[in-house]
């Protein structure tokens, strides 16, 4: 046993000394609207307004400079998110093809759509230039939910979308929204079993988080309204997980549905400590410190790594003309964060325990190692004795309680950073 | 106007000499009164003037309430070409700290009564007068607020001369905010206020008013001199308690600390003691002279007793040791403050701490908390009940959980008080409504005046230090107020109340009750209880028990989903501060057994609903 955990931990150790990015996530931050309850960073922008290009263009030249220096050499995954991306048409064919030219090596490139701005024209010219993955935000396919949300788009648009890019071949991915204002138990299960119907390939299912700082949330004030109480989330995401389950569409991640190999790439890279560089305004990476100091040589205004850093966490804090306006990543500025090895082991449990395949066996061993083994099992065993997380064969994996109540399990497992 | 001016007079003259009050209903502007008095006579220069100058505890300026007496001398340069010493002696204006308003007005020949234009004369008005008046004073009242729109110092006049029987033609005008007026308040206290009476050649007289602890000195006592005078190197006696010491100096606050020569007659300042033990200064004892002391002690020596116990525990039990110090220090400058070690099966080790009152408890955590860095928890205040045992022993029970079994007890006797309210006539039947609801007996009344009468009452202790001072604010909308004084023990019918959480009890949540109110008062402390307690992983049910027969329950119900925050374009870094301020939350809570109980569950039983 102490061998094979010799060569987990070793390939857990390699993914933390990686000296490129291996997956690339561009953040577009233009919506036609801003729905009541998002608190993301995007901001109202009319369609064709030409600073959408603008950015688009330069998140298209920091990317290739981003690739000269080698940040993106083996780079596996990108992802288009925002925001809308698709409310930038054209901007966004020509971003795709940029990423295409300069991470040759991909194996899926994800842009995120709405169904009010994809045109048919659009899905083909997205395509066409190389992207393998559209991730649709649907919510819901009740009008009257939709309304609530303060979406923009009807559930006969969304329908005829889904199907449109379903039969396009491309792999479909859609967002569905539960414990929602005017939301039942029917009205869920209709919108669930609807784009399953379609034929999508990937679901992911949240419930609405109010966040304060949003119109929603001002409306709410300290209410705690019945169709958010967390009985009620807990019954959808429980109705979703048999709904999805019976249609064939496996759970891989916490909020994460798909049919056998369209699981996403790109989203698993955040949960596994794979490193990411986001580029865009309030875009986020994830580096090893190898990978870091070659953003540096481009970057001479990012601070000198701590001596004992192992993982830095950057958060890209331009605005949209500053980033539209960029020569170069020499211009941008960011909040760094700096983790060292203890730190970073924390986080990775802590985001392990969100996929159903758990904590495996290198990344306990490498943990116990760095944080130290008595901690580590201690809290694993608590864990255990609080029905959130058990052991199945090396590895550690949530259980149903565990997904229900997430923030327990990922909370103790942060814990070990301290 | 230098120090000198104020005291160099003629050895038995005290006529340059003005000691008052300032007393008023609050939010009337007291304090704001004494700042521009200060700032008037340059004490203080106003770049310096921090608002409030007298209330030099932080929390005392947060809440705008006074706690502790503190005396300034400020030196007037009046219209008539002489400079007089005022002696300006701040008082607390709440009713658990009535025993230093009285000992502050007893160094007084004058008070300042102080009413709102707009308000007029209120409940707390009323009482301060009428303590100023039973200490013989001169009374200058003063309409402030002048500078309000609504201001109306007319109608406010003839309020003051007919419900308090004060004359109010001379009554003077102020503005606290924009200083108008102050002027003409300085002059009415030098034509208005006697000037202290006493003999400089007779024995040492004096009162001690306040004290506080110096590391370096030792005891500084605040003192006023009736007869005689006292001097660095003189040796004191305290007469109620016997103790001696050398004074190491004395001096006076202006505001700051100013040595002098001498305290003279009629003078109020500070006295170093250089004792430092701070339990043998006592507040309202009489000081003089062993080789020549004065015939008798000053009248109203009482020691503040306290009247109830809480137990105050560290949530995290590591802290006991720094919570001993902690209440060591702050009893320097609160010797009304009393403790001792405490065991509870859930809170660990802790105290049975012993206040004035509820007020006082209040801001006795709150300072150990912000004072000495301390997350503490507080249980429910209760009284020192005497249990006589079938032993035919009799036990002082200051704490719920040592109370002995039904079995073993005779009798329980509590603490009865004399309690008197003065309330306008038109809320009499309300006041007498809840008496009743609080196991008290009215005694009589009085008409004070048309506007006012005075009720007596003999009420349990245990029933007014629950809500009854709020609920009597807020069924006379704030106009009754409130004295008490302990008069004797009664035999009652009480019963132990005990919480069991998740099926264990829970000592620190244990309550002694009257056995007609126990029902009432378990359920509505299981509904408390399950509003406060979050939601946990599991069910837990919360009990309500007398002996071994459960009479209320309630459920707080398993969480079945806490949130989910999508963790967008990989922001990792804003889940982890989620996590963390749910830990920060966590943190403050206490576990008991598996149960996460927040720190004010433990004082649920003051936040029960009475009609509940």
């Amino acid at each position: 046993m102490a061998k094979v955990c010799g060569i987990y931990e070793a390939l857990w150790l390699a993914r933390l000394h990686l000296s490129s990015a291996h997956a690339l996530y561009l953040h577009l931050p233009f919506c036609v609207r801003k729905c009541a309850y998002c608190d993301f960073a995007s901001w109202e922008t009319p369609a064709g307004d030409p600073l959408m290009a603008a950015y688009a263009d330069s998140l298209g030249r920091l990317t290739a400079q981003a690739a000269d220096v080698g940040l993106l050499d083996g780079c596996k995954t990108a992802y288009v998110g925002g925001g809308t991306p698709s409310l930038a048409g054209e901007g966004l064919v020509r971003l795709v093809s940029d990423i295409r030219l300069r991470a040759p090596s991909l194996d899926e490139l994800t842009c995120e759509a709405n169904p009010d701005s994809l045109t048919d024209k659009l899905l083909g010219s997205l395509r066409e230039v190389g992207c393998t993955r559209l991730s649709i935000g649907v919510q819901s396919l009740s009008d009257a939910e939709l309304v609530e949300l303060g979406r923009i788009h009807t559930a006969k648009r969304a329908n005829e979308l889904l199907r449109a890019a379903v039969e396009t071949g491309i792999d479909v991915s859609c967002d569905l929204m539960c414990a929602t204002p005017r939301q039942t138990d029917a009205s869920w299960r209709r919108s669930v079993e609807g784009v399953c119907e379609v034929g999508v390939g990937h679901v992911s299912v949240y419930p609405l988080q109010i966040e304060e700082d949003t119109p929603l949330g001002r409306i709410v004030g300290d209410d705690e309204p019945a169709w958010n109480d967390p009985e009620v989330q807990a019954r959808r995401m429980e109705q979703a997980h048999e709904l999805l389950s019976a249609q064939g569409l496996v759970r891989y991640e916490v909020a994460s549905y798909a049919r056998p190999g369209k699981e996403c790439l790109h989203n698993q890279a955040y949960w596994t400590a794979v490193p990411y560089l986001g580029l865009g305004t309030r875009a986020c990476s994830m580096l090893t410190r190898e990978a870091y100091e070659r953003l540096r040589t481009v970057s001479p205004r990012l601070p000198q790594a701590d001596e004992d850093a192992s993982r830095i966490r950057l958060t890209c804090i331009d605005g949209v003309r500053a980033i539209a306006g960029a020569q170069g990543l020499a211009d941008l500025r960011y909040d760094v964060e700096q983790l060292d090895e203890r730190r970073a082991a924390a986080e990775d449990l802590m985001l392990a325990m969100r996929m159903v395949r758990g904590a495996g066996p290198g990344l306990v061993e490498h943990a116990r190692a760095v944080i130290g083994a008595t901690r580590v099992d201690e809290a694993l065993s608590w864990c255990q004795q609080q029905g959130l997380a058990e052991p199945a064969g090396g590895s550690w994996v949530p259980t149903v309680q565990g997904w229900l109540l997430g923030n327990r399990l990922y909370g103790r497992m942060w814990e070990l950073a301290e | 106007m230098s120090s000198c001016a104020i005291i160099s007079r003629m050895k038995n003259d005290t006529s340059h000499i003005r000691n008052f009050s300032i007393v008023a209903h609050i939010d009337h502007g007291k304090s704001t009164i004494s700042d521009r008095i200060l700032e008037l006579t340059h004490t203080v220069e106003e770049r310096d003037l921090e608002s409030q100058m007298l209330d030099s505890m932080d929390i005392e300026r947060e809440r705008g309430i006074t706690i502790k007496s503190n005396a300034v001398r400020v030196a007037y340069d009046a219209d008539d070409g002489r400079t007089y010493q005022f002696n300006l002696i701040d008082t607390p204006g709440h009713v658990d700290f009535t025993y230093e308003v009285s000992r502050s007005l007893a160094a007084c020949e004058g008070a300042v009564l102080v009413v709102d234009a707009t308000q007029g004369v209120e409940a707390q008005t009323v009482s301060n007068a009428l303590l100023a008046m039973n200490a013989d004073l001169d009374i200058v009242p003063a309409i402030n607020k002048i500078d309000l729109p609504s201001a109306e110092p007319d109608r406010v006049r003839e309020e003051i001369e007919e419900d308090l029987a004060i004359p109010a033609d001379d009554a003077v005008c102020v503005s606290g905010k924009t200083g108008e007026g102050i002027h003409d308040l300085l002059e009415a206290i030098v034509y208005l206020v006697s000037p202290p009476a006493g003999e400089v050649d007779a024995p040492l007289k004096a009162l001690i008013l306040d004290s506080y602890f110096d590391e370096y000195r030792g005891v500084v006592a605040t003192v006023r001199v009736f007869d005689g005078s006292i001097k660095k190197g003189d040796r004191l006696v305290m007469m109620a308690e016997g103790d001696t010491f050398l004074c190491d100096g004395v001096g006076c606050k202006r505001p700051l600390e100013t040595p002098l020569p001498e305290l003279g007659v009629g003078e109020v300042g500070y006295v170093v003691t250089g004792l430092k033990d701070p339990a043998l200064v006592h507040v309202g004892d009489t000081l003089t002279k062993p080789e020549h002391p004065c015939a008798e002690v000053l009248p109203g020596y009482h020691e503040a007793k306290p009247m109830v116990f809480a137990g105050v525990f560290p949530v995290d039990n590591k802290e006991y040791e720094n919570l001993r110090d902690a209440l060591e220090k702050l009893k320097v400058n609160d010797p009304s403050l009393t403790w001792a070690p405490e065991t509870s099966v859930a809170l660990g080790f802790g105290f049975r701490v012993g206040f004035l009152g509820l007020l006082h408890m209040e801001v006795v955590k709150e300072r150990l908390e912000r004072e000495f860095g301390l997350d503490l928890i507080a249980t429910s205040p209760s009284v020192d009940y005497h249990v006589y045992t079938t032993a035919g022993e009799m036990l002082d029970i200051k704490s719920p959980q040592d109370l002995p079994r039904p079995e073993k007890i005779d009798r329980i006797e509590e603490p009865y008080l004399n309690a008197k309210v003065i309330v306008p006539p038109d809320y009499m039947g309300a006041v007498m409504q809840l008496a009743i609801e609080h196991r008290g007996i009215t005694k009589d009344m009085v008409y004070l005046s048309e506007k006012s009468v005075e009720m007596h009452f003999d009420i349990p202790l245990a029933e007014l230090i629950l809500d009854f001072f709020d609920q009597l604010k807020s069924r006379t909308k704030g106009y009754a107020s409130l004295d008490y004084e302990f008069a004797d023990y009664q035999a009652s019918d009480l019963v132990k109340l005990d919480i069991l959480l998740a099926g264990e009890e829970v000592d620190a949540l244990s309550f002694i009750v009257h056995k007609d109110k126990a029902y009432t008062l378990a359920r509505g402390l299981c509904d408390k209880l399950k509003e406060i307690i979050p939601r946990q992983q599991f069910e837990v049910p919360i009990q309500g028990a007398i002996g071994n027969k459960i009479i209320s329950r309630s459920t707080v119900r398993a969480v079945r989903k806490d949130v989910l925050a999508k963790c967008y374009g990989g922001d990792i870094s804003r889940k982890r501060k989620l996590l963390e301020k749910q830990k920060e939350g966590k943190k403050r809570m206490k576990q008991i057994g598996t149960v996460d109980v927040p720190q004010e569950a433990f004082l649920a039983v003051l936040k029960v609903d009475d009609d509940a």
